[in-house]
């Protein structure tokens, strides 16, 4: 398995339903052995570009490439992905081993290693012991492990995941996503994982792609996507954000200066060409995440910001207060995240406080 | 006295239980009394005996036509099955609209008088009707032939023709109930069209089949009127028997003890398909 080598590609791929276009000209690739997490809001398309590449919906144009072949026109059960759907999907009348064995049987596998094979994939998801069991006798946790059973023990090039974890309560699901990435490592499969949750997204994914309105708006590693969105969609949507809106001024190296309503704000450009040559007074965001913002002392020297508290939410680890800004104390809404301290925090609601961020903790998003 | 607002609850549940008890079990258990008394030139004799059971058992009319009777009625019960299980499937297949529009069109008949459909289908199958007319043009009878009308040809042909639709509406729903992400599932795994179909569709659907066999047949077995009608003097069967006992014979202590082994056999039916018509409680 080499991470560098393309196992599918999608080229310029969309897709309608009657006259509704759901894909507009997606082109992604996905590489053999990476987890790969398809993130977006519903009805951003994420779910049909997994349908697309099982084969469950035809393409409407464009093409999909496995080892550089087209199998677009491949039928379902003739292509080398399996799928595990979100409701499941497993076959009530057959028992736990009846499921996980159904993809060796239709391909008329001996019994004795189907058995074999069986008894290897429920040990890999800790069912042995459920082997004779019917779905209807199991919990949602284990009828999401025996999905993947039924999927992985196929040897599919590219295992696909549709929102498995969303029936499942937060704990399990913590405990699901950790066990999906384990097993990921361990069978070294391709894994194409579609969810609405970022935290999800972010806690296992290699890479993510993120979706929105039918078109892909950024494809990368959490951290990049984290720390350098490439639009407002992204800056927003992934994780909390604080934006402020402005014009941008001259280069000044591998850092560039916004000029907003809560004054110059320079932020770091460095390795993100497009902002680099973006032209002066373009219209343009800072973002900059709660965690790099922070109350400002006297020796300060990075940007500066100030506003009265609005509101102090303890959250455990750590504590988030909400600050608003600009005209009177009251345009614009910022967060910042600190952390928890057990005799209280220090700051009080209705206080007014000077703020400060680093320039290379600051991004610039063009709008 | 009871409260006002607890007068109609309880007038409502004694109800429910009452008139089942009132129109069902208690002319069954009059049916159940009258078989063990006896007749004496026209006249019931009310005295306990088990003669109309020795009678049923040993003499050599009644056996074996309950046997050929029950035999006939689980022919039917294929016959309906084996031709209503496609259209059902066919149904699911459509979309929409045209499904149930489909589904009403196969369930007209049920509108139908009985007496017109019978003779609707004795026209079909008579010396001139469209059967053997059909046959003759096609080439494969020479001559119009007598094989479809007036025995026990004729009562199989029309009961399964009559009873379909019970088949079919079961067996519908059933299929219509499977999920179609299983289907997708087994599609994804690698299972060809028929593998689906024999390994996730059938199985799935065979409770729908359980109860639409039990309902053909039980519907068959309690039927007189269609072999009346069609059966002419071969075609026999215990239906027709238990009407001559309640009729010309004038015996109604042993037209009961017949009914009461016909009951067991529906009973019987019943609960068979009732056992197979759950799915080992396995659906999700």
């Amino acid at each position: 398995m080499n991470q560098n080598t393309d196992l599918l590609t999608l080229r310029s791929v969309s897709k309608s339903y009657g006259t509704v276009p759901v894909l507009h000209d997606i082109d992604l690739s996905i590489k053999d052995g990476e987890f790969l997490t398809v993130l977006g809001p519903s009805g951003s398309g994420k779910t049909t570009v997994l349908r697309l590449i099982g084969g469950l919906e035809p393409l409407t144009s464009g093409e999909i490439r496995l080892d550089g072949q087209d199998i677009s026109r491949m039928p379902i059960n003739k292509r080398p992905f399996n799928t595990v759907f979100q409701d499941y999907a497993l076959f009530p009348h057959m028992t736990v081993s009846g499921n996980v064995g159904y993809g060796l049987s239709v391909r008329h596998i001996k019994r004795k290693e189907i058995a074999r094979r069986v008894a290897e994939a429920l040990e890999l998801v800790q069912l042995g012991r459920f082997a004779d069991r019917f779905p209807a006798q199991l919990s949602g946790g284990q009828r999401q492990r025996v999905a993947l059973a039924r999927a992985l023990i196929c040897q599919p090039r590219l295992i696909l995941l549709d929102e498995p974890l969303a029936a499942l309560d937060l704990e399990l699901r913590r405990q699901m996503q950790e066990f999906l990435k384990s097993i990921q490592r361990e069978i070294k499969t391709t894994f194409l994982f579609v969810t609405h949750d970022q935290e999800e997204a972010i806690g296992m994914a290699d890479r993510i792609c993120v979706m929105q309105a039918g078109h892909i708006r950024q494809l990368g590693t959490p951290h990049d996507l984290y720390y350098k969105p490439n639009c407002e969609f992204v800056a927003r949507f992934f994780g909390e954000n604080n934006l402020v809106a402005g014009k941008l001024g001259p280069v000044q190296g591998e850092q560039r200066p916004i000029e907003t309503a809560l004054g110059r704000l320079v932020c770091s450009i460095s390795g993100q060409p497009h902002l680099k040559a973006a032209p002066d007074g373009a219209r343009a965001f800072a973002a900059f995440r709660p965690e790099a913002l922070r109350l400002a002392d006297a020796t300060d020297d990075g940007n500066r910001l100030y506003g009265t508290i609005a509101d102090l939410a303890f959250a455990g680890s750590s504590t988030v207060a909400t600050i608003m800004t600009g005209a009177d104390n009251a345009a614009q809404r910022l967060r910042l995240r600190m952390p928890s301290r057990i005799d209280g925090s220090a700051l009080k609601s209705g206080e007014t406080v000077s703020l400060c961020f680093a320039p290379h903790e600051g991004h610039l998003v063009l709008a | 006295m009871l409260p006002r607002d607890r007068r109609l609850p309880l007038l409502v549940t004694v109800l429910a239980f009452a008139l089942p008890v009132l129109f069902v079990l208690v002319p069954l258990a009059i049916f159940l009394v009258y078989s063990f008394f006896g007749v004496d030139q026209g006249t019931i004799v009310y005295t306990p005996t088990l003669g109309n059971y020795v009678r049923f058992f040993t003499d050599p009319i009644f056996l074996p036509v309950f046997w050929n009777t029950i035999v006939l009625c689980v022919s039917v019960a294929v016959i309906c099955i084996l031709l209503a299980y496609p259209s059902a499937y066919f149904l699911t297949t459509l979309k929409g609209r045209w499904r149930y529009a489909l589904l009403m069109l196969l369930l007209v008949p049920l509108l139908m008088s009985y007496v017109i459909k019978i003779y609707a289908i004795r026209s079909i199958l008579g010396l001139n009707g469209f059967l053997n007319k059909a046959l003759v043009a096609l080439g494969i009878l020479h001559e119009p032939s007598t094989l479809f009308v007036f025995n026990m040809n004729a009562i199989l042909l029309t009961l399964s023709l009559l009873l379909i639709p019970f088949a079919i509406l079961p067996i519908f729903l059933s299929l219509e109930r499977i999920p179609q992400t299983l289907l997708r599932a087994s599609d994804d795994l690698g299972a060809s069209g028929l593998q689906t179909f024999l390994r996730i569709t059938l199985p799935l659907s065979l409770p729908g089949v359980a109860s639409a066999a039990s309902f053909v047949f039980v519907l068959a077995i309690g039927d007189f009127l269609t072999p009346q009608m069609v059966g002419g003097i071969s075609g026999f069967t215990f239906g027709r028997i238990l009407y001559s006992q309640f009729g010309t014979a004038y015996n109604w202590p042993f037209g009961a003890a017949l009914s009461v082994a016909l009951a067991i056999v529906v009973i019987c039916a019943i609960l068979i398909g009732e056992r197979f018509g759950r799915n080992r409680g396995t659906s999700i």
